[in-house]
């Protein structure tokens, strides 16, 4: 892993965050700084803001106020100033995503569900499903390209959707509580795995998790609570 | 315990009031098709005449043409009324609620669901009743008050619409297991070999020369038993054939598929050919049927005896016949598979919702569900029809020289049956369109 340096580049940049759902604020004017190739863990407890925060991060919530850039290779990108279709095009092309639960499509293999991320954006079938199988035996689960995903472990589902992630190379990864639903020795191997896939290449990654020990492997952490962020650390 | 938890699961869940509107507009629709259905064909026994047995024998036809369907949509509303709450069920299990009393509880709700689409649906059967009514048979038409049925008819059906979702419920049931931590069961997809094809191909080998012999046979009841042999033997094929035609058309297409939403649709359909099949196969009998008696109307038409007006009008009214059991029957696939869209998407929420989190656009996975259904729809209606031109082969062949129009029509009917099916799921869009954007 190369840890990144406060020199390095800010990939994504959120200002003045505020979003709320009725009558709770979920982020009350939050901001927050992720630089190229770092890895960031957003914790914090159970609807202190830091789901919604990694939605408006990656341009699947609009937050009712603020801003959230995005520093590509093409210059600086306002998200939040994307319609949805713009949005949701920035999610496939230039984020990937890691889920708690996977949420891999169960009537398709192991490669295919890798294979379609860049069949959307597209790359034709054989040359996805030829890179999925690569990034699936990069991971060591070559041999269960084929198998569909009713027939793999929670790890192994796990490692898939990490390959998913990695398919489009995408600069910056999101993972929401991606060892949540894990055995402790599976949960360090698959976040071994993410961590090697992500900041190991140079990319970005963001992780949310209410477990320190997650939290604990990335570079930086940072605290959120009643939608704001009330502290910073570098893991030891 | 039964009705105090029961109160307590009505309150909107967090898929708000879709889980219990949805199933209660499904029986609706199925209680105003069938009146609407049987509504039909009483008209046709309130006849004396010595043309009536004739009649009423075409119109017992057509029901029974329609039960397939009509029992399809019935299943799907039972299922989609029993399995859109599981996350509750489940739970009650966690709670300690005994799993009698839980299957109990579901039978109850999807029961007290039916009744109340059932009732909905005699309003869509006296709203539907004078435009069936301006249906012209005898050259006449069948007027209102010939296709209200009497309270107590109306009644039975409400009351056997509900009995029916109740069963289903518990048939539904005994396929999965609601414990504790959940109730799906996903099983692997079927296998299916090759002797399903070499079975149907043989029976329609016997059918085509039992079609032949119809030449020298001269009784009229062995006529009519070797029309119904043929009949059913056809019925048998369409059922043997069905999900081999529809996991075969899915493989290849498998193998082909470039994009995103074909691997999809390719995909889900492999997931399950036989339900594929089930719920597009009331298509295959009123097609096949369509044809069939398309062609022996084209002919009887050319008969010694075309000129006699009786004759000509019982050629049209079968023409009619068919045209309305074929509008019928798509009516209800169209029903069938926007019930079945419906739970679909209820049930595959949270991954739907994960899709467009990953940037899949609506465009995507809306062209995968809908081939899931257009593709096998289209393959069983183009199959059953092409089944039935063999099947009366001889007569196919005159009726293509001497009648095109009469089979245009049919052909035609049945592209606007497909466009009506491709409307239904078009209905299920903006359902599909809120869950992927969460």
């Amino acid at each position: 892993m190369t840890a990144a340096a406060a020199s390095d580049p800010v990939v994504l940049q959120a200002t003045g965050l505020v979003k709320t759902y009725g009558p709770t604020r979920a982020l009350d004017g939050l901001d927050l700084t992720v630089r190229t190739g770092e890895s960031v863990a957003i914790m914090g407890a159970s609807g202190s803001g830091k789901t919604t925060l990694l939605h408006c991060l990656a341009g699947i919530t609009q937050p009712d106020a603020g801003t959230v850039v995005l520093h590509a290779d093409s210059g600086p990108l306002t998200v939040t100033a994307l319609d949805e279709g713009g949005r949701s095009r920035l999610r496939r092309e230039t984020f990937g995503f890691v889920f708690q639960q996977g949420f891999l499509l169960p009537e398709l293999t192991a490669v295919e569900n890798v294979a379609l991320v860049l069949m959307l954006t597209g790359t034709p079938r054989a040359a996805a499903e030829h890179r999925g199988a690569e990034l699936l035996a990069g991971l060591g689960i070559g041999d269960l390209a084929e198998r569909r995903i009713g027939q793999l472990s929670g790890g192994q589902a796990q490692r898939v959707a990490i390959a998913r992630a990695q398919a489009t190379g995408a600069p910056v990864v999101f993972a929401d509580e991606p060892t949540g639903a894990l055995d402790s020795h599976t949960s360090a191997e698959v976040m071994e795995t993410l961590l090697a896939t992500t900041t190991g290449t140079g990319r970005t990654l963001v992780v949310v998790t209410h477990d320190a020990t997650v939290a604990g492997r990335c570079e930086r952490i940072v605290d959120v609570r009643d939608g704001r962020v009330v502290g910073e650390r570098v893991a030891s | 315990m039964i009705a105090r938890i029961g109160w307590l699961l009505a309150r909107p869940g967090a898929a708000g009031r879709a889980p219990l509107v949805l199933p209660v507009v499904a029986f609706g629709i199925v209680t105003a098709l069938l009146l609407t259905v049987l509504g039909g064909a009483q008209s046709f026994f309130a006849w004396t005449d010595d043309r009536a047995a004739t009649y009423q024998g075409l119109a017992v036809v057509a029901l029974v043409l329609l039960v397939v369907p009509l029992l399809t949509l019935c299943g799907a509303a039972a299922r989609l009324s029993a399995r859109r709450r599981d996350d509750r069920l489940s739970t009650l299990r966690l709670l300690g609620v005994p799993p009698g009393s839980v299957t109990g509880l579901a039978v109850a709700e999807s029961t007290v669901l039916a009744l109340l689409g059932s009732l909905a649906g005699v309003v869509g059967y006296l709203a539907l009743a004078p435009l069936v009514g301006l249906l012209s048979f005898r050259g006449r038409p069948l007027g209102l008050h010939g296709v209200l049925l009497d309270w107590r008819a109306v009644l039975l059906v409400v009351l056997g619409v509900t009995l029916l979702a109740a069963v289903s419920t518990v048939v539904g049931l005994r396929r999965v297991v609601i414990s504790p931590l959940g109730v799906r069961v996903r099983d692997e997809p079927p296998r299916m070999g090759w002797g399903r094809p070499v079975v149907a191909l043989v029976v329609v080998a016997v059918c085509t020369a039992a079609m032949l012999a119809l030449q020298v046979a001269g009784a009229v009841v062995v006529i009519l038993a070797m029309v119904g042999g043929a009949f059913g033997g056809a019925f048998a094929v369409l059922n043997l054939l069905g999900p081999w035609l529809v996991r075969r058309v899915a493989r290849r297409q498998l193998r082909e598929a470039r994009t995103a939403d074909r691997l999809l649709a390719a995909r889900t359909v492999l997931e399950s050919p036989k339900a594929a099949w089930r719920q597009v196969s009331g298509v295959a009998m009123t097609s096949f049927t369509a044809v069939f008696g398309g062609c022996c109307a084209a002919v009887a038409s050319l008969t010694g005896s075309s000129t006699d007006p009786e004759t000509v009008t019982l050629t049209e009214d079968l023409v009619t016949g068919l045209l309305v059991t074929l509008v019928g029957s798509f009516l209800m696939v169209a029903a069938t598979v926007s019930i079945n869209q419906a739970a679909e998407i209820l049930d595959r929420a949270e991954l739907t919702t994960s899709l467009g989190r990953l940037g899949v656009p609506l465009t995507t996975v809306d062209a995968a569900s809908r081939r899931a259904v257009m593709t096998p729809l289209l393959w069983v209606a183009l199959s059953s029809a092409l089944t039935a031109a063999v099947v009366v082969l001889p007569l196919t062949g005159v009726a293509l020289m001497t009648r095109p129009l009469s089979l245009a029509v049919i052909a035609a009917s049945i592209a606007a049956g497909l466009l009506v099916v491709r409307g239904g799921l078009s209905a299920t869009r903006p359902m599909l369109a809120r869950t992927l954007t969460g």
